[in-house]
């Protein structure tokens, strides 16, 4: 499904290459769970910006679904995002002055899903989540874990292939940041959707079935979690 | 998606309440001066408008070129429409119409007097009517108009008079003491935006009445005027040829003076040209109303550009929602109508509480114009129209801008806070600020020298001396004239009353006499003399000085001049005492000059004094000048008032005070005055907002920079003085632009008035110190908070 092939990133300033990645060769299946894992400033998150096609690698080759998406127009990017790739981030980034409900029916307005469709895979979500009471409330009126649902229903609404996570449970308490690693899991198991996490928690990495361990702009290990 | 849009955007002027009330504020407050200004531009425009066939009226005017100066009337010779008819080809119609001023008297069935007013009376060929169109409730102009003696009154005269149209049919009027005349037409009330404002129309025929000459082709009063109706399909220059043979046959071949001609002017042109008189006597030159305009431009631009500095200003609060948005798959496009949907949400609030500000002010504006015109916001469905397009302009205007920035920001930073604003922002915002400001200093140096220059036309001595001197008017028919003497007689015996002298003007009237003479036997061709005929007591009255000579003896015929000092030097006499004997020739009379008075200021000091020759001649004394002690002015005038009723019982007491004539004579300056005060604070308000909105976008933008710096040790002022440095940089730069242009639009218009103050540096630097002072102020006020916040709340989330 992804296919990264010698990825550099550097930023270069006044001649010197500072380098974030460094041939970062690997290719990553439908349906695998993959934690992102190594120290501060390794370019974990970079990476997780690359595959998200947040940011351009300056070197390389990346396929997504079979297709070089290395620089792609803003068109076809837009599109990716409506109907592939959902984002949870470790601020939630809800929009505060939307509620709960508005919040999770934006991505399906970008995707032009009509209004019925639209309320019912809403409901469907809010219930399974558990939030139903809370579908008015603004994001300020809820808990951080709350919010992180919020996101993670949003981030499901467009039903996307794959959910792209930076450090998810990082503002979270432990027994929230268990509840969300947990629906993660499941979510990758009986829905079959494709998530790639940035994790500092050894625990929280071994929810999936395989890390990526990065260390100075290298992937200096490569290993499947055993369950 | 439209409807979430709207939500989305008016919870977001909730929330961020301050910044909202700011721009509804800046905006209204704009929009409102813009739309009082289209009012009133819409009126001006919409003079003579809507007449069948408009594009083909025309009115014949008269010009003439002498040597020293040009001169033009709005009149023409009493036989030219007669002659015209018949010669002019491609002429439809042609029609007289006349004006005069005079009394009428409206009596009861049992032979009462009921009614007695001065008013504007016209005469008008049945033709004219068939040229400009207007609509007859009862008869029509063709039979109302045909004999002589009959009148057709508007509807509101009719019902005045006679309580109804139906009565007011076939019931008489009488005009001055003896002609009666019978109403045989009602037509509908002229509108206020009107050259014609016609209540009183009688047949053509009475017009010999009042002008006996009816062959004279160079006598011209701009009170006679012709229309004409060109054919179909003709213009205005198909008209030339025609009309230069009949300015050869009547004026050239008779060596008619001054090179008098005869030309068309358009009907549309009719309130806008200041050359020509209008029986409204109401014009307005274009270029005043393309000025007012302009200002209009101005101040919503800058309302513009606040808006956009805020907005801009807040966009990284908003940086989050974007890169969210994005990731989510909001096309830029859709970014964009999403804020540019929001802009139009508040401009929509802002035109809501705009319409509410100018319909209060409204009567404030009437005021302004003397409650001669009634406005009012929605009387003409246009308005409609320039509100949707004043919205859709201020949104884009303002709105677009922002949200391009906003849209345009990169989602990986964006979601991170990190956009980085002031690479390409800051000089385009830096550029706007210089431009609202120079703006802004050039508005304040120009009210500063209006209000001066106004305030120099009120104190400069004038030459004379006019306080408490009531002008009354006389009536000018020989039964009255009798009676001057003895008016005089009683009227100083009132207590209170000082001197009383007839004369045809006050020392300073723009009611002009002026005739070509022969000095000394040479006939002159540099200039006209202005005459004024006065009595020998209007020198005491006025406190005017002769220099040389004396004044001429009473009498009630000319019997010598008094000429004024700047008559002299026009004839090259330096010494006063040797232009004493000389001969005047002038309107066939010829006297000697006997005494020379000192120069006084005899038009508005928008002129120099001409050349001025006094004389007496009773048939000329249109008025009584009579000066009063000051300490009971009211109970003297009701007792003169009571007096003048009694002596001349068929006539309409008219007074008023000679320097408040003068003071009209600036009317248009003053009202220019006071708009500029109101668009000078206007202008300052929007200003202030938006340097508000600016310093507190510097102030967000710094905050880290700025708490770092106190943590390495500055201090509340260093911190205060860093943030201000560049405003009152641009400031400065503003005040350098505007100087030059408010430099040229002050002297330009001070070279309006032959006596100006002297332009100095002093209000320019004044303009400067309250600028910079109020941009100190403003800007002082966020940074202080800015420099004065918790250093943690800005250092904790990195």
């Amino acid at each position: 499904m992804i296919q990264l092939t010698n990825i550099e990133k550097y930023y270069a300033n006044k001649g010197v290459k500072n380098y974030v990645l460094r041939l970062v060769t690997t290719t990553i299946n439908q349906g695998e769970f993959v934690s992102i894992m190594g120290p501060s400033g390794a370019g974990k998150s970079t990476l997780l910006n690359i595959i998200g096609m947040l940011e351009e690698p300056t070197y390389g080759t990346y396929n997504f679904l079979g297709e070089d998406v290395t620089s792609l127009n803003e068109r076809k990017r837009i599109e990716l995002y409506r109907n592939h790739i959902g984002f949870v981030f470790q601020a939630y980034h809800l929009i505060d002055e939307m509620t709960v409900y508005e919040n999770i029916e934006a991505p399906l307005l970008y995707k032009k899903v009509g209004s019925s469709e639209r309320a019912s895979r809403i409901a469907d979500l809010l219930d399974r989540f558990n939030i139903v009471a809370k579908k008015d409330l603004f994001p300020n009126q809820l808990s951080g874990g709350q919010q992180q649902l919020v996101g993670i229903a949003r981030a499901l609404a467009a039903q996307p292939s794959i959910i792209l996570a930076d450090e998810p449970t990082g503002n979270l308490q432990s027994a929230q940041a268990e509840e969300i690693m947990a629906l993660f899991k499941k979510l990758n198991q009986e829905d079959g959707i494709t998530i790639i996490q940035v994790t500092h928690s050894e625990k929280n990495a071994q929810y999936g079935n395989r890390i990526l361990h990065i260390a100075d702009g290298i992937v200096k290990e490569d290993v499947a979690v055993i369950a | 998606m439209f409807r979430l849009n709207l939500k989305i955007a008016w919870r977001n002027l909730r929330k961020n309440k301050g910044y909202t009330m700011i721009n509804i504020l800046g905006l209204s407050i704009g929009m409102a001066s813009c739309i009082l200004i289209f009012i009133f531009i819409r009126f001006q425009l919409s003079f003579d408008e809507g007449y069948k066939n408009a594009d083909r009226i025309y009115r014949v005017v008269t010009d003439w070129k002498y040597n020293a100066f040009n001169d033009f009337s709005a009149g023409v010779p009493i036989p030219f429409t007669a002659a015209a008819r018949n010669e002019i080809a491609g002429i439809e119609k042609i029609g007289a119409i006349a004006k005069v001023q005079d009394i009428v008297h409206v009596r009861d069935n049992s032979g009462r007097e009921i009614i007695k007013s001065n008013e504007d009376i016209y005469f008008a060929e049945p033709d004219f009517f068939d040229i400009v169109n207007i609509n007859w409730n009862y008869s029509k102009p063709t039979e109302a108009l045909k004999e002589p003696n009959s009148t057709a009154l508007s509807e509101t005269m009719a019902i005045k008079y006679f309580g109804s149209i139906q009565q007011a049919i076939g019931k008489s009027i009488t005009l001055g003491t003896k002609t009666q005349l019978k109403v045989t037409g009602v037509f509908q009330d002229m509108p206020e935006n009107t050259s014609f404002p016609l209540k009183i129309v009688i047949a053509y025929q009475n017009l010999y009445n009042y002008y006996g000459n009816r062959d004279c082709w160079d006598c011209i009063n701009s009170s006679l005027s012709s229309y004409v109706l060109l054919k179909d399909g003709l213009s205005k220059s198909d008209l030339d040829g025609a009309m230069a043979k009949f300015n050869k046959k009547y004026y050239a071949d008779k060596k008619i003076e001054g090179n008098q001609v005869n030309r068309l002017q358009a009907l549309k042109d009719i309130h806008f040209d200041g050359r020509y008189d209008n029986f409204a006597n109401a014009t307005i030159a274009r270029s005043e109303i393309y000025g007012l305009a302009i200002i209009g431009l101005f101040l919503i631009c800058t309302a513009c550009i606040n808006f956009i500095n805020l907005n801009t200003a807040q966009a990284i609060n908003r940086s989050k929602e974007v890169g969210v948005r994005k990731v989510m798959g909001g096309k830029r496009k859709q970014l964009i109508v999403q804020f540019l949907t929001e802009t139009v949400v508040l401009v929509l609030i802002a035109l809501l509480v705009a319409c509410i500000i100018s319909e209060l002010l409204i009567p404030a504006m009437q005021n302004l114009f003397k409650n001669q015109i009634t406005f009012s916001l929605f009387g003409h469905p246009v308005i409609f129209l320039f509100m949707a397009l004043l919205v859709v302009f201020v949104g884009f205007l303002a709105g677009f801008y922002p949200a391009m920035i906003m849209s345009g920001f990169n989602p990986a930073l964006a979601i991170k806070n990190k956009v980085a604003l002031n690479n390409n922002g800051l000089s385009l915002r830096k550029i706007l600020v210089v431009v609202q400001f120079t703006i802004t200093i050039i508005l304040i140096i120009g009210t500063i020298i209006i209000v001066k220059q106004m305030d120099y036309l009120q104190q400069k001595p004038l030459g004379f001396n006019s306080s408490t001197v009531v002008m009354v008017g006389m009536p000018g028919d020989k039964i009255s004239k009798g009676k001057h003497n003895v008016f005089k007689e009683r009227v100083l015996k009132i207590p209170g009353v000082q001197l009383l002298s007839y004369c045809q003007s006050p020392p300073l009237s723009q009611d002009i006499n002026s005739t070509n003479f022969t000095f000394n036997g040479t006939k002159n061709k540099d200039f006209e003399v202005r005459t004024c005929k006065a009595d020998e007591d209007y020198f005491r009255l006025f406190d005017l000085k002769i220099v040389a000579g004396k004044i001429f003896k009473k009498s009630d015929t000319a019997n010598g001049y008094v000429v004024n000092e700047t008559f002299l030097k026009k004839v090259g006499i330096t010494n006063p005492e040797n232009a004493l004997g000389k001969m005047i020739n002038a309107s066939g009379v010829n006297i000697p000059i006997v005494g020379v008075v000192k120069d006084f200021n005899d038009k508005s000091l928008k002129e120099r004094i001409s050349g001025l020759a006094i004389s007496a001649d009773k048939n000329q004394y249109w008025q009584a000048a009579i000066k009063l002690d000051g300490t009971q002015l009211l109970s003297t005038s009701k007792q003169i008032q009571a007096l003048w009723s009694n002596t001349f019982p068929d006539n309409v007491y008219d007074a008023n005070f000679v320097d408040d004539k003068i003071k009209s004579y600036y009317e248009s300056e003053q009202v220019m005055g006071t708009l500029f005060k109101v668009f000078a604070c206007v202008i300052i308000f929007i200003s202030f907002i938006g340097l508000f909105g600016l310093i507190s976008f510097v102030a967000t933008q710094r905050t880290k920079e700025v708490a770092i710096r106190k943590v390495l040790g500055a201090s509340t002022i260093e911190l205060v003085k860093m943030l201000n440095g560049s405003f009152i940089a641009m400031v400065f730069v503003a005040n350098l632009v505007a100087w030059p242009l408010a430099y040229l639009f002050v002297s330009k218009w001070l070279d309006t008035f032959a006596y100006r103050i002297h332009l100095s540096i002093w209000p320019f630097i004044l303009a400067m110190l309250i600028s910079m002072t109020i941009t100190l102020i403003t800007v002082s006020i966020r940074s202080y908070k800015a420099a004065n916040a918790n250093t943690i709340d800005a250092l904790k989330y990195e």
